[in-house]
């Protein structure tokens, strides 16, 4: 019997987002938009439900007058990713 | 990219080429504190030297080392920052090279201030310091140059214990060029060709 995939993580988009914070420690949402190719919008809702979910934080403030918005990985995120992946694998037998 | 979800075979594709771009970084600015740091040195301590050997016996001059940290501090704070801001990413390498180099710098900062009430041979001390970090960094970022380099920067600061007199400023400066500009140089080099074929 095959556990079910993640539903938070199972969309394109935040899965995306998932993988790059998985390899860096931090990285800026002007970042995450350019590689994922997403309007600032819907990058915006998708992060806020990672957020609300404990999966990474955002941190909000600026450098010198421009905003800047930073997403990093919380343990719980990690966690998460990992029994992801473990389940993909499962499906995917490998 | 759309909110839709995946198959299993899409999403696996994902996550290994998500993580792919983010190792494809490039860091521009990765050799300006070997290069601004290794010059800074080279700099004071031939400076140093002349002042010692030829205009007289001025050792106020040792004070002119305090403002290696004062100039290359901040200009080594501004170029890593200037990279993670154009980076917009910052990753493990930049934290554990920030971290070896803040403990090394630390406490070369306080041998120097040391050297001046008691007796620390700072001139065998900061090269085998700064031959460690060099080392160890190159070892974090997998760059064979700093680390070979650094070795032979640690193994030549032992020579110091054996040389004496002012002349030593000249091997002390000799050894920052082994482990600091020379392979500040091959890494620039490399971050150049890097930036131009991305």
């Amino acid at each position: 019997m095959f556990k079910e995939l993640d539903p938070l993580l199972h969309s394109q988009l935040r899965l995306a987002v998932m993988s790059i914070l998985l390899s860096v420690e931090e990285a800026e949402f002007v970042y995450l938009k350019e590689k994922t190719n997403a309007t600032a919008g819907n990058l915006s809702v998708q992060l806020d439900k990672l957020s609300e979910a404990g999966y990474i934080e955002i941190e909000k403030g600026f450098v010198g007058k421009k905003p800047r918005t930073v997403c990093r990985m919380m343990e719980k995120g990690r966690a998460a990713m990992e029994e992801y992946v473990n389940t993909l694998r499962q499906y995917i037998n490998i | 990219m759309e909110d839709r979800n995946l198959t299993e075979k899409e999403s696996l594709e994902l996550i290994t080429r998500m993580i792919k771009e983010t190792q494809e970084n490039t860091v521009r600015y990765a050799a300006y504190p070997l290069l601004i740091w290794g010059y800074m040195t080279l700099a004071i301590s031939l400076t140093v030297w002349y002042v010692l050997s030829f205009v007289g016996d001025y050792y106020e001059i040792q004070f002119l080392w305090f403002l290696l940290p004062v100039v290359a501090f901040p200009l080594t704070l501004f170029y890593s920052r200037k990279d993670c801001s154009k980076r917009g990413t910052r990753n493990y390498i930049d934290r554990i090279t920030g971290q070896i180099w803040m403990v090394f710098g630390f406490v070369g900062f306080f041998l120097s201030v040391a050297s001046f009430v008691g007796r620390v041979d700072i001139y065998f001390l900061i090269p085998l310091l700064m031959g460690m970090g060099v080392t160890l960094s190159g070892c974090v970022s997998r760059f064979k140059p700093m680390v070979y380099l650094g070795m032979i920067g640690i193994a030549f600061s032992f020579l110091m214990l054996w040389i004496q007199g002012i002349d030593r400023l000249l091997v002390f400066t000799a050894i920052f060029i082994v482990m600091m500009v020379i392979p500040g140089h091959l890494l620039n080099h490399q971050m150049k060709k890097q930036c131009l074929k991305n």
